[in-house]
């Protein structure tokens, strides 16, 4: 048995829903959006073994029969039933303990769970996961984090090209810096900021689930290839790419050196064939990339939670 | 340069830093959390290199990342105030723990306890995974169970094993040894196993005493109050840091779910 969490009608979530339907895995829902008829408990017994029960509207399962938990959690404070909510409503409540239940029993829980939260935390700091990919074999682009103009200006006199982005996991556009940044570049005294090398080169976006590998080429002339039409007024090209056997295998155990199951990794290959991780994303919307290549991510997804 | 970063209010961190002091580590910096969103000048790079990080504090002192041998880490949080009410304050806030994870865990030399994305001076956990790892670790834990009818907020109320006013004792472990005297062989294997478990290597671990010889897990902490641990981890943390302890390894978490066995027993057996 599996247990899919989040909202069933959010892309990543129906695809591995449809990849178990199509394979006749059975699968438990816990849908965000129906906390109210939801409960669930655990209990670490005694040499630390871990058991509970989840109910959804009348149907108990055992938390021991679940082989797999695919975790694709929206923020439970918005959801739409709670928005409306005062902070203090015994409604909202209710909502954040069963979130809260269930995220704890998936840091402990002795199956397999597509991600625990922890190891997803490398992705809230970019530079802190840029020495962790390091440590895996990856170059990284050159990277300057100041609240000094001069230093930004030095770092540009000795690149080609310069980026820059936040540091956090918070979702920025990606933008080359040009001489109208150089005007406003003083501001970066009231925080500091995020510069990196550009890296001319082929994107990749590597998604790794246990020991399979899925790899997409993006074709595209835009520095954030997610806002590719807004950046040149084009969407990116998607299409499978076949990674190296070194390759791939560096990009398994990056994802497992991390704590991770499932990762969607972002390279660049270079002309010279020099490969930069730019960063591991610990929950990664693969459904863009699938509907775009037809590759079959979901499900690889759902084999990896049947334990196969 | 040694350094001991912590709070301006951080009583335990002036006591290590005084001890730390008389036992020969010079130039020793204090820095406060307070005064480092202020810091004049922030440059932290990450080159093929490695990483690096060179600071000039509020009031002068510059920090080279080149030339600190080791540092008592005991930041908690990164005060914002400075950004937190801007039209940007969220984002501005997030980009400066985001930079602080980073250049704490590139600091050089030897660091207790390191920088890690759930504490910025070690792991915090949620009272579950602790006594899951306690468990582990062969302590002798009380029995824990988490309900979605529990009703308890805990972003306001701390989940608790034991309830406020449950006498109690905190031993400090410190590189895999328990400093204290009169402690059970077994209560002692058990705390150096579960810091060695949870990867830090400066854990303060309470224990429920209702009698002398009771001794029940209630909680455990990267942060403790390190006076629990009396003259003795100041002689260990000066030994550690001033390069004497040859033994010294930075742990790194050793145990989750999934180091244990396979579950593919429990596979549906559905092929896909």
């Amino acid at each position: 048995m599996i247990l899919l969490c989040g909202i069933p009608t959010e892309p990543p979530l129906a695809l591995v829903r449809e990849a178990l339907d199509e394979s006749g895995v059975p699968y438990a829902l816990f849908n965000q959006r129906q906390f109210s008829i939801m409960e669930m408990e655990f209990e670490i017994s005694n040499g630390g073994s871990v058991g509970g029960t989840l109910r959804v509207n009348g149907s108990r399962h055992r938390l021991e029969d679940f082989s797999g938990v695919y975790i694709r959690l929206m923020d439970d404070r918005v959801l739409p039933e709670v928005k409306n909510e005062p902070a203090d409503s015994a409604m909202r409540l209710r909502c954040r303990v069963l979130h809260d239940t269930l995220t704890r029993w998936c840091e402990i829980a002795p199956t397999r769970v597509v991600n625990r939260a922890s190891p997803m935390g490398s992705n809230s700091s970019k530079p802190y996961q840029a020495q962790l990919i390091q440590q895996y074999g990856f170059e990284v682009p050159e990277t300057l984090i100041t609240n000094e103009a001069e230093l930004v200006r030095e770092f540009q006199r000795n690149h080609k090209g310069v980026i820059y982005k936040s540091i956090s996991g918070m979702r920025s556009i990606v933008q080359t810096m040009t001489d109208e940044d150089d005007e406003r570049l003083e501001l970066i005294g009231w925080c500091p900021t995020q510069f990196q090398e550009f890296v001319e080169g082929m994107n990749v976006r590597v998604h790794t689930i246990g020991d399979e590998v899925f790899a997409t080429a993006v074709h595209t002339e835009a520095t954030d290839y997610r806002y590719a039409y807004r950046q040149v007024g084009d969407s990116a090209e998607l299409t499978g790419f076949e990674l190296p056997d070194e390759l791939r295998e560096k990009c398994v155990n990056l994802t497992k050196g991390l704590g991770l199951a499932f990762a969607g990794i972002d390279l660049k290959i270079t002309p010279d064939n020099r490969v930069y991780c730019f960063e591991v994303n610990p929950c990664p919307a693969y459904s863009y990339y699938e509907s775009n290549t037809g590759q079959p991510i979901a499900r690889g997804l759902a084999k990896y939670l049947a334990g196969n | 340069m040694w350094l001991v970063l912590c709070s301006a209010n951080d009583i335990s961190a002036q006591w290590a830093y005084q001890g730390l002091k008389r036992r020969g580590l010079d130039p020793l910096e204090m820095i406060y959390a307070e005064a480092l969103p202020f810091s004049l000048s922030w440059e932290h790079r990450v080159t093929a290199d490695g990483a690096s990080i060179n600071l000039t504090l509020p009031d002068g002192r510059l920090i080279e990342g080149g030339s600190i041998k080791g540092a008592l880490n005991r930041l908690i949080a990164v005060p914002s105030l400075q950004v937190a009410h801007s039209p940007d304050g969220e984002y501005a806030t997030q980009e400066f723990s985001a930079l602080f994870l980073s250049w704490l865990y590139a600091l050089p030399g030897r660091v207790i306890n390191r920088a890690t994305p759930q504490g910025l001076c070690g792991q915090w956990r949620q009272i579950s995974e602790w006594v899951w790892l306690a468990s582990r670790a062969g302590l002798p834990v009380p029995a824990f169970k988490q309900s979605s009818n529990d009703l308890i907020n805990e972003a306001v109320i701390e989940r608790r094993l034991f309830p406020m006013g449950t006498p109690t004792r905190t031993l400090i472990v410190i590189n895999g040894t328990v400093c204290g005297a009169n402690v059970p062989d077994v209560i002692r294997d058990g705390c150096a196993r579960l810091s060695e478990l949870a990867g830090t290597a400066l854990l303060g671990v309470e224990f429920a005493q209702r009698s002398d010889s009771e001794w029940l897990f209630a909680s455990a902490m990267p942060m403790p109050d390190m006076r629990y641990g009396g003259e003795e981890l100041l002689d260990r943390l000066a030994s550690i840091l001033l390069g004497e302890q040859e033994q010294w390894q930075e742990p790194t978490a050793r145990v989750s779910p999934d180091s244990l066995k396979s579950r593919s027993s429990l596979s549906t057996g559905a092929s896909l």
